[in-house]
C-alpha cells in the first residue's frame, strides 16, 4: 500500500474530507461577532468568543482523552513510562556507540525491548487477569476483576507480534490468551462470547435460586441442560479455547448432581405410579449414568487437548513447546474425538439436548467450519477458533492476513472496533497503518512508546521509521511522534517537567521545542523559575537559562524587588541592563543624598558588587559608599581620627577621574563639617588646593550647555568656598 | 473538551494572552484595559482582575504584549489608529501600577498594527500605518519603555522608485521571525490590505547591519497574485527545520510558504508556495502557530476555528474545525 493512502498520511491521521468539525459549546446567545485564538503551552488552544451579551474565554485541549482511562491514571502512566523509556534510549545509544552504526539492530536487541515492553505494559493495568475461567465457586463461570483497557490490549497485541521473538513459535496460542483477556472489550461494539457468558451467569444465579425456592418436582424443568443457551455457550467457549470454562460448565450438567439424580428418580417414581413398571426406572437410571459418562468423556477430551505453548498454571490441556512434539499427540487426540463421534453409544442417550450439544462440541474440536462459524460471534473469535481447530500447526505471521480477510467476510460487521483495526494493520504487516491506527485510536502516548516495539522486529521498519524526511522538516517519523507526545505533556502543569526526557531523545528538533517550552514558562514564581533553570543546566541550554534569568531579573526589578532584580540580571550577565541600573543609581545618588536614600541604594551597590566590569560607574559608587559610611561615623562622634579617615575618602573620590563632575558639589557640601573641623584643619594645603581647583572647574562647566544644577541650597557653593578658604589658611599656618 | 476560564462583559472587544499564558489583557469599546491574573500559580484556570483603567479614548481593537524580556507591558491600538503603551511597574516606594509609557499615531495617519521583536539585544517595534508606511522604532534603554527612537521608515514595496498615488490601507498584519537571540539579525514579515496593489503583498524585511537599513529579502506572492489584499500573516516557530514556514491569508485563500534560510546571489531568500488552502469563507481574522510550528490555528468571518497541518508527505490540509454552538 503506498504511504499516501495510509490514514491519508496524516501526522495525526484524519478521516479524509471533510475534516472533523467539533462543536464548541459556549452557552452565549448568538451571534458570535468575533473569535480570537491563542496557543497556550503544548497543544491547548485558548479561544475568546465575543457575543452581544458577553465574552467568554475558554481553553480547548486538542487531544481526545481515552474514555477508559482517568486523568489521574493517565498521569501515572505518563510518569511511569519515563524510566523504562529513558533506559531503553540509553541502551540504544550505548549499543550504537559500541557497534558504530546508527541503527542498533542487533540479534539480542529485542530482549531489551521486551523488558521495556513488559514494564510499560504493567503500567497500563494491574496484574494481568488470569484467563477468565478460574472458578472457585460453581456459580461463577466468568470471573469479573479489574476492567481491562483497550490501551493495554493494544500494547500486548503489538508486543505479541513485534517483540516477543521467543514465543513466535506459539503465536496462535498467545492470541488465544489475548482474546481470553480482552474479549470483554469488544462487547461495546459487537456481540461477544464474553458478553453472552456474563448474561448467562446472571441467569444461572436465578436458576440456582429457583432451585431452592420451587417445589422439587418443578426443578425437572429448570435443569441447565434443557436451556439451549447452555449448549450454545459451551460451543462458543470451546471454539475460542476457553477450556476451563467449558469443563466447568459441563460439570454443571444435571447428570453430575446427586440431588438431580434423586429428582429424576422421584420423577420416574412419579411416572411409575402412573402405571410404569419398576424396570423402566432402572433403565432410566442407567441411561442417566450413560449420559453422565458421555458428558464426562467429552470433558476429559477437552481438558486433554494438546496445545502448542509452554505450560501455564490454571490452563487446561497438554502442553508441547515445539511443533514436532505437538503433531503426534494432536493427531491422536483428534482420532479419539472421531472415534467417540462415530460411536453407536449416542443412540442410547435419549436426552436429545445433551446428545446434540455434546456432538456439536465434538464437531467444534474436529474443526467443522460451520460449527465454528455458528459458535463464534465476530471475526476475531472466528479467527482464533481457526487457529485452534482448523490450522493448529500455523507458525509465524505468514498467511495470517488472508485468513483474517476470510473471517471478516464470514462475519461482516457494520462497525469495526479500534482493536480490530489495529489487528488488521498488524496482520497486513504495514507499519505505517499500524502507526496511523495507534495514533488515531489510542493517541500520542501509545505511538511514542509503541514505536520502539515496531522497530524491534525488523530492520525494514527501523529504516522506515528512522529515515529523515524533508517533508517533515528533516525529522524521522519516530522523532515526529515523540515531539507530538512531548507537546501533549507540555500542555499540563503536572506533566510538563517530563517532556524534556522525550525531547532530548529527538536528535533534530527536540532541543528547539524544549527551548520554546522553557522560554514560555512563567518566571513569576521562584519554584518554577528554579526548576526551569535546573532543566536548562541539565541539558546545557545556557543561552535559554540566561534569557530566563534576564526575564526574571527585569520582572523583579520592575515590580519593586530591586535586589532580586539585580541578582537575576547578574546571573544572566546582562550587561546592558546592569549598566542602566548603575546609571539609575548614579542619578538617584546625584539627586539627593539624604541618609534614608543612602540606606536604600547602599544595599544595591553591595549587590552589584565591585567585580561587575560592565557597570562602569560602580567603582565610584563603592568609594562613594565608603565615604558616606565614614561621614556617618564622624557625625556620631567627635573623634579627629575618624574625621581624618573621612577626609581621606573624600580626597580619593575627588582625585578619581571616574567620579562624575556632577557629584563634586554635593560631595563637598556633604563634607562641610570636615572642612570646618574645629580641632584642627583636616586637609593639607595641597589637598585644599585640589578641591579649590575642582570648584574652579565647576564654575567653568556651568557655562557649558547641558549643565544640570545639583539640588542644593543656594548658598551651598559660597559656604563651601568659605570653608575651603578657612581650611587653607589654617593649613598654611600649621605647615 | 472546552473548559471555561473567564466571562467578560459585553463591551469587550479584544483579548490577548501574555507570552507565558498566565496573564490576560482584555479591552473594551470605551477604551478600558483590564488585566486578569492566574490566581493560583500551578493552575491557570482561575483568573482575577488586577487592573482596570481607561487607557485610550475610543474603541480598542488590538492588544499586543511586549516581550517579557522588557517587562510586563502591552500596546493597545484603538480604532482611531492611536497606540498607547502601558507598563506594570512599582516605582520607588509606590505599589505596583500600570502606567502609560508612550502614545503615538493619530486619526489622519492611523496605526494599523504593531509588533515587537528582539534584534540582537535591542527591542524593536514595527508599526504599520494607514498611509502604507512602516516605521521601526528602537528602545534606547532596556529598562525604560518610554524612550523610543525612530530607526527607519519605509514602504512595503520592493522597488522603492515605483510611484503610486496616496495609499489608503484598511488593515495590516505584521509577524516577526519568532527566532530570538543568537547572532542572526532579526527579520519580520508584513502585508497590507489596501487600495494600492504594490503595497499589499507580504514581504520579509531584514535589517542590513552593514548599511544600516531594512531590505526586502523575500516576497510571498506569486507574480499574478501580488495585488491581492492580505488579511493576516504568521511566521511559524522553527525548531530545527531546514526552511522557514510562513502562512499568508489573502482574499484568494490561505497560502503556506517555505522560505529558504540562505539568500541566493541577489540577496533574496528562495521561496516556494507549498499550499493554497480554502476553508474560511470570507476574511481570515487571525492566524497563530503552535509552539512547534506544526499546527496552524485560524479564525475568520465564517465564525469557525480551523486547524491546519501537513501530512507525512508534506501535503497541507485542514485537520479539524471548531464550530461555536450556544
Amino acid at each position: 500500500m503506498p504511504s499516501d493512502t495510509v490514514g491519508n498520511g496524516a501526522l495525526v491521521p484524519f478521516s479524509g474530507d471533510p475534516p472533523a468539525v467539533y462543536p464548541l459549546h459556549h452557552g452565549l446567545a448568538p451571534p458570535i461577532r468575533r473569535l480570537s485564538i491563542s496557543w497556550s503551552r503544548g497543544n491547548s488552544l485558548r479561544l475568546s468568543l465575543f457575543a452581544a451579551a458577553a465574552t467568554k474565554v475558554v481553553e480547548v485541549k486538542l487531544t481526545a482523552e481515552d474514555p477508559e482511562i482517568s486523568d489521574a491514571h493517565w498521569r501515572r502512566i505518563a510518569y511511569g513510562s519515563v524510566a523504562p523509556f529513558a533506559l531503553l534510549q540509553s541502551r540504544r545509544s550505548s549499543l550504537s556507540a559500541l557497534l558504530k552504526t546508527p541503527s542498533p539492530y542487533h540479534s539480542d536487541w529485542w530482549e531489551n525491548v521486551l523488558q521495556y515492553s513488559k514494564e510499560i505494559g504493567s503500567l497500563l493495568g494491574g496484574s494481568k487477569l488470569p484467563p477468565s475461567p478460574i472458578i472457585e465457586d460453581s456459580n461463577t463461570i466468568v470471573k469479573s476483576g479489574e476492567e481491562p483497557t483497550s490501551m493495554k490490549a493494544a500494547w500486548e497485541l503489538i508486543e505479541i507480534f513485534y517483540v516477543d521473538k521467543q514465543s513466535q513459535a506459539w503465536l496462535p496460542e498467545r492470541l488465544v490468551d489475548w482474546l481470553a483477556d480482552y474479549d470483554s472489550l469488544f462487547t461495546s461494539t459487537y456481540e461477544t462470547i464474553h458478553g453472552k457468558l456474563v448474561d448467562f451467569q446472571k441467569e444461572l444465579v436465578n436458576i440456582q435460586i429457583s432451585h431452592f425456592l420451587l417445589e422439587p418436582h418443578s426443578i425437572w424443568h429448570q435443569v441447565i441442560e434443557d436451556d439451549p443457551r447452555y449448549w450454545d455457550l459451551l460451543s462458543s467457549a470451546l471454539s475460542v479455547g476457553w477450556l476451563e470454562i467449558v469443563v466447568k460448565m459441563l460439570r454443571l450438567h444435571g447428570s453430575y448432581q446427586l440431588d438431580q439424580l434423586s429428582n429424576r428418580e422421584y420423577h420416574c417414581a412419579f411416572q411409575a405410579q402412573l402405571n410404569v413398571k419398576s424396570k423402566t426406572i432402572a433403565v432410566t437410571v442407567s441411561k442417566f449414568h450413560l449420559e453422565n459418562g458421555l458428558v464426562e468423556a467429552v470433558a476429559v477430551l477437552i481438558s486433554k487437548m494438546p496445545r502448542l505453548c509452554p505450560e501455564s498454571v490454571g490452563k487446561f490441556g497438554e502442553f508441547y513447546k515445539s511443533k514436532p512434539d505437538f503433531i503426534k499427540p494432536w493427531e491422536k487426540w483428534r482420532l479419539q474425538i472421531t472415534k467417540l463421534d462415530c460411536s453407536p453409544i449416542w443412540i442410547q442417550c435419549d436426552n436429545q439436548q445433551t446428545r446434540e450439544g455434546l456432538r456439536n462440541l465434538l464437531q467444534i474440536m474436529l474443526g467443522n467450519t460451520d460449527s465454528l462459524c455458528m459458535a463464534t460471534c465476530y471475526w476475531i473469535e472466528l479467527y482464533i477458533s481457526h487457529f485452534l481447530y482448523i490450522r493448529p500447526f500455523t507458525m509465524g505471521i505468514e498467511s495470517m492476513y488472508n485468513l483474517a480477510q476470510k473471517c471478516i467476510q464470514l462475519k461482516p460487521q457494520s462497525n469495526t472496533h479500534r482493536l480490530a483495526r489495529l489487528m488488521i494493520g498488524i496482520l497486513e504487516e504495514n507499519t505505517e497503518v499500524v502507526l496511523a491506527e495507534c495514533s488515531r485510536e489510542f493517541g500520542p502516548w501509545l505511538v511514542a512508546h509503541a514505536i520502539e516495539l515496531l522497530t524491534a522486529g525488523s530492520e525494514q521498519a527501523e529504516i522506515l521509521l528512522h529515515e529523515e524526511r524533508y517533508n517533515l522538516g528533516g525529522i524521522s517519523i519516530v522523532e515526529l511522534h515523540r515531539l507530538v507526545y512531548a507537546q501533549i505533556l507540555s500542555s499540563h502543569t503536572l506533566t510538563w517537567q517530563i517532556a524534556p526526557i522525550y525531547l532530548t531523545s529527538c536528535m533534530k528538533q527536540g532541543m528547539g521545542l524544549l527551548e520554546n517550552l522553557l522560554s514560555r514558562q512563567s518566571v513569576q514564581h521562584n519554584n518554577v523559575l528554579l526548576k526551569n533553570i535546573e532543566i536548562c543546566r541539565l541539558y546545557e541550554l545556557d543561552h535559554i537559562s540566561s534569557n530566563i534569568m534576564k526575564i526574571a531579573g527585569v520582572y523583579r526589578w520592575k515590580h519593586g524587588h530591586k535586589g532580586a532584580g539585580v541578582f537575576w540580571l547578574q546571573q544572566a550577565e546582562d550587561a546592558s541592563c546592569l549598566d542602566r541600573i548603575a546609571q539609575q543609581l548614579f542619578d538617584s545618588v546625584g539627586k539627593s543624598i539624604s541618609d534614608e536614600s543612602f540606606k536604600q541604594w547602599e544595599g544595591m551597590i553591595e549587590l552589584l558588587g565591585s567585580e561587575s566590569k560592565h557597570a562602569g560607574g560602580l567603582e565610584f559608587l563603592h568609594k562613594y559608599r565608603d565615604f558616606k559610611k565614614s561621614l556617618q561615623k564622624v557625625s556620631g562622634r567627635k573623634s579627629t581620627d575618624t574625621a581624618r579617615q573621612a577626609v581621606g575618602s573624600l580626597i580619593l573620590l575627588m582625585k578619581n577621574p571616574s567620579t562624575p563632575q556632577r557629584f563634586w558639589l554635593p560631595l563637598l557640601y556633604d563634607s562641610l563639617k570636615l572642612l570646618n573641623w574645629k580641632d584642627c584643619p583636616l586637609l593639607s594645603v595641597s589637598e585644599t588646593n585640589l578641591l579649590l581647583n575642582k570648584l574652579q572647574d565647576l564654575s567653568l562647566a556651568k557655562l557649558r550647555p547641558h549643565y544640570s544644577e545639583p539640588n542644593l541650597p543656594s548658598d551651598a557653593l559660597s559656604s563651601i568656598r568659605l570653608a575651603l578658604a578657612t581650611n587653607l589658611g589654617r593649613a598654611i599656618l600649621d605647615e | 473538551m472546552a473548559k471555561e476560564l473567564l466571562t467578560l462583559d459585553d463591551a469587550t472587544t479584544c483579548t490577548s494572552w501574555n507570552f507565558s499564558g498566565t496573564r490576560l489583557a482584555a479591552a473594551s469599546a470605551d477604551g478600558t484595559l483590564s488585566i486578569f491574573d492566574s490566581r493560583n500559580p500551578p493552575s491557570s484556570s482561575s483568573l482575577r482582575s488586577t487592573f482596570k483603567f481607561r487607557v485610550l479614548e475610543g474603541n480598542i481593537v488590538k492588544i499586543v504584549w511586549v516581550p517579557p524580556e522588557y517587562g510586563d507591558a502591552v500596546a493597545c491600538i484603538s480604532a482611531d489608529g492611536i497606540v498607547s503603551l502601558w507598563e506594570e511597574v512599582a516605582e520607588d516606594t509606590q505599589s505596583l501600577q500600570w502606567k502609560m509609557c508612550k502614545s503615538f499615531g493619530n486619526s489622519s495617519n492611523k496605526v494599523l498594527d504593531v509588533q515587537f521583536g528582539i534584534s540582537l539585544t535591542c527591542l524593536k517595534m514595527v508599526a504599520a500605518y494607514s498611509d502604507g508606511n512602516i516605521r521601526v522604532f528602537e528602545l534606547l534603554d532596556p529598562l525604560e519603555l518610554r524612550n523610543w527612537q525612530l530607526q527607519a521608515e519605509f514602504q512595503n514595496v520592493i522597488e522603492s522608485v515605483s510611484a503610486f498615488g496616496k495609499a489608503s490601507c484598511l488593515s495590516a498584519s505584521i509577524s516577526w521571525n519568532p527566532q530570538k537571540g543568537g547572532s542572526q539579525e532579526s527579520s519580520f514579515l508584513i502585508g497590507f490590505n489596501s487600495n494600492t496593489s504594490e503595497l499589499n503583498s507580504s514581504k520579509v524585511w531584514e535589517f542590513d547591519q552593514a548599511h544600516q537599513r531594512w531590505l526586502p529579502v523575500a516576497e510571498l506572492a506569486l507574480p499574478e497574485d501580488k495585488g491581492h489584499q492580505v488579511y493576516a500573516v504568521a511566521w511559524a516557530p522553527n525548531i530545527g527545520r531546514p526552511y522557514e514556514i510562513i502562512a499568508v491569508a489573502t482574499d484568494k485563500g490561505l497560502a503556506i510558504w517555505h522560505v529558504g534560510l540562505n539568500p541566493d546571489h541577489d540577496g533574496r531568500l528562495p521561496v516556494k508556495r507549498v499550499a493554497l488552502l480554502s476553508g474560511h469563507e470570507g476574511m481570515v481574522w487571525q492566524m497563530e502557530w503552535d509552539m512547534s510550528g506544526m499546527t496552524l490555528a485560524t479564525t475568520g468571518e465564517d465564525g469557525m476555528v480551523r486547524l491546519w497541518q501537513s501530512n507525512l508527505n508534506g501535503v497541507w490540509h485542514q485537520q479539524a474545525a471548531f464550530e461555536p454552538i450556544s
